[in-house]
């Protein structure tokens, strides 16, 4: 499955990929169509080895698709073409700074190349990211490494951020000082961020909307209040020969004697009355944190599969 | 081709090389002098460690400029950069190739000038030193394409055990050659036909050996 969402009205898609595919030996990345819309804030998730990456550096020219079309901020993305780049911050989390040379020695490096460098931003970020611009990249810690590359990226005040996994590593004070950077950064509304992670909370924390990555394939996009209103679980006690009714979006059921989870996907207030209806006896309904959505749209999409 | 970008891309190489380049150029300036003492063991010892110099800068320039780049993963960071492969490529090879032709370069005048200038020294014998030293350089050439195309030292180091194996078969061919061995020992310096054709033939290699390289490097889909 593939999945475009439709930017809002009036916005312009800061990046998209239209049939985008790539073979590796042991993986594929398969029919991949996605639009990100200007000033949002877009989520990949996925399980290890699922195509997020791959679908980032297709992004950013850095893999050829086999097939397929890939604009970024309304330029062609590809290894021989660097202008859109000049507007793109990129940061992944096997990127590696030249490690017997020091954070300001990159600082200039990068600056050399972005005239739009913002020099003070950049000291601020040094400052609240507790780094020091003579310390060499061998002696950073994992935290402070991301923390360098960040503000490399930030401090060009880029009109699309790419973020493969930056949190990756990090301990929780050092994770939530990088969000919460990113959280000021999105506050300008023509910024787009596109951000992937395997930890659904850091999604769930910073972006409205979010796309569900596994094997190759995009499996679910949608809205973050899409997503968390959409999904419900329901428990009911029901007897045996309970014939459950057609409910529109039900993915999951499960039995426990007479206790039955049924899980949907496409919530409406009238559900409720349609169980209860049916003749069972709905013990409690509850929202689903976007991991147990995640972890339910890969496991159908996987059952699917083997179909 | 962006020539901005090239040259930052150029600059920052040569300064992340600058030990080591340091190194090769000491080492090489040193072994020109020793090969120009007026003694035959020392000009064979000085011969012999220009010989390792320039082996040993060529392996090590382009698996620290080139290899590491690409194992150590600093290559995604600065391919994020607004930089064209491209502009990567040429800065690239131009700065793996102008850090081997420093101590190259330098090992090759400083023996052109002693022999002009040392009293003892016999002139015959430039042709000789320029036919071995363009042979190097073609040989580090066959390296660099090498390291382009399969991005592995294992490779690499093979292409440097075989080029040190022709260098000395290509001694001792040349040694062989009496319109060449007899320059060796000559008071005066004279570019006989055989020596021309060798040296052309030492040229067209490096062009060809610069132009895949780069070519190849375009030819390249995935660069993280």
């Amino acid at each position: 499955m593939s999945a475009v969402l439709d930017p809002p009205l009036g916005a312009i898609a800061a990046a998209s990929l239209r049939g985008v595919s790539k073979t590796y030996r042991h993986f594929h990345l398969r029919d991949i169509d996605l639009e990100f819309a200007t000033g949002t804030v877009n989520g990949l998730i996925g399980p290890n080895g699922a195509g997020k990456s791959t679908i980032m550096r297709i992004m950013m020219g850095l893999v050829r698709p086999d097939r397929g079309t890939v604009a970024m901020l309304g330029r062609p993305a590809s290894s021989s073409e660097s202008s859109a780049k000049r507007e793109i911050g990129y940061f992944s989390e096997d990127m590696r700074l030249y490690k017997a040379e020091t954070i300001a020695f990159h600082m200039q490096f990068v600056r050399s190349l972005f005239p739009d460098w913002d020099e003070r931003y950049a000291e601020e970020l040094l400052d609240r990211f507790g780094l020091i611009a003579k310390q060499k990249i061998k002696g950073l810690s994992q935290g402070q490494r991301v923390k360098a590359l960040l503000l490399l990226v930030l401090a060009r005040r880029p009109k699309l951020l790419i973020l493969d996994e930056p949190t990756n590593g990090l301990d929780p004070v050092a994770k939530q000082e990088v969000l919460s950077e990113l959280m000021q950064t999105v506050k300008d509304e023509a910024r787009t961020i596109v951000y992937s992670s395997h930890h659904t909370q850091d999604i769930e924390q910073i972006c409205d909307t979010i796309t569900f990555v596994d094997r190759g394939r995009v499996i679910a996009s949608d809205d973050r209040d899409g997503f968390l209103n959409g999904w419900r679980r329901f428990r009911l006690q029901a007897p045996g020969s309970w014939v459950p009714p057609q409910i529109a979006g039900l993915r999951a059921e499960a039995s426990f004697g007479n206790l039955r989870v049924m899980t949907i996907d496409r919530y409406r207030p009238d559900v409720e009355e349609q169980l209860e209806a049916s003749g069972a006896t709905l013990e409690g309904s509850e929202a689903m944190t976007l991991e147990e959505i995640f972890l339910a749209t890969v496991t159908r999409g996987r059952e699917e599969c083997r179909r | 081709m962006n020539a901005q970008a090239i040259r930052i891309l150029f600059l920052k190489d040569l300064f992340l090389s600058r030990w080591p380049l340091f190194g090769y150029l000491v080492g090489g300036l040193a072994s020109a002098a020793v090969a120009c003492l007026p003694n035959e063991a020392a000009g064979f010892i000085g011969f012999i460690m220009m010989v390792t110099v320039t082996i040993a800068a060529g392996i090590h320039l382009i698996g620290v400029l080139l290899l590491a780049e690409s194992a150590d993963m600093t290559r995604t960071f600065v391919m994020s950069l607004p930089i064209s492969l491209l502009d990567y490529s040429v800065a690239k090879i131009a700065v793996v190739l102008v850090t081997f032709l420093i101590p190259w370069a330098g090992m090759l005048a400083s023996l052109m000038v002693m022999v002009f200038v040392i009293p003892e020294a016999k002139p015959g014998v430039l042709p000789f030193l320029v036919m071995v030293f363009l042979f190097m350089l073609a040989g580090f050439c066959l390296q660099l394409i090498t390291a382009v195309i399969t991005e592995s030292v294992g490779w690499t180091i093979v292409v440097v055990v075989l080029g040190n194996v022709l260098l000395n078969v290509f001694l001792k061919e040349l040694r062989e050659q009496p319109s060449i061995s007899s320059l060796i020992e000559s008071e005066t310096l004279r570019w006989p036909p055989l020596a021309l054709q060798i040296i052309s033939v030492e040229f067209a290699a490096i062009c060809v050996a610069l132009g895949v390289a780069v070519l190849f490097q375009l030819r390249r889909k995935d660069l993280a």
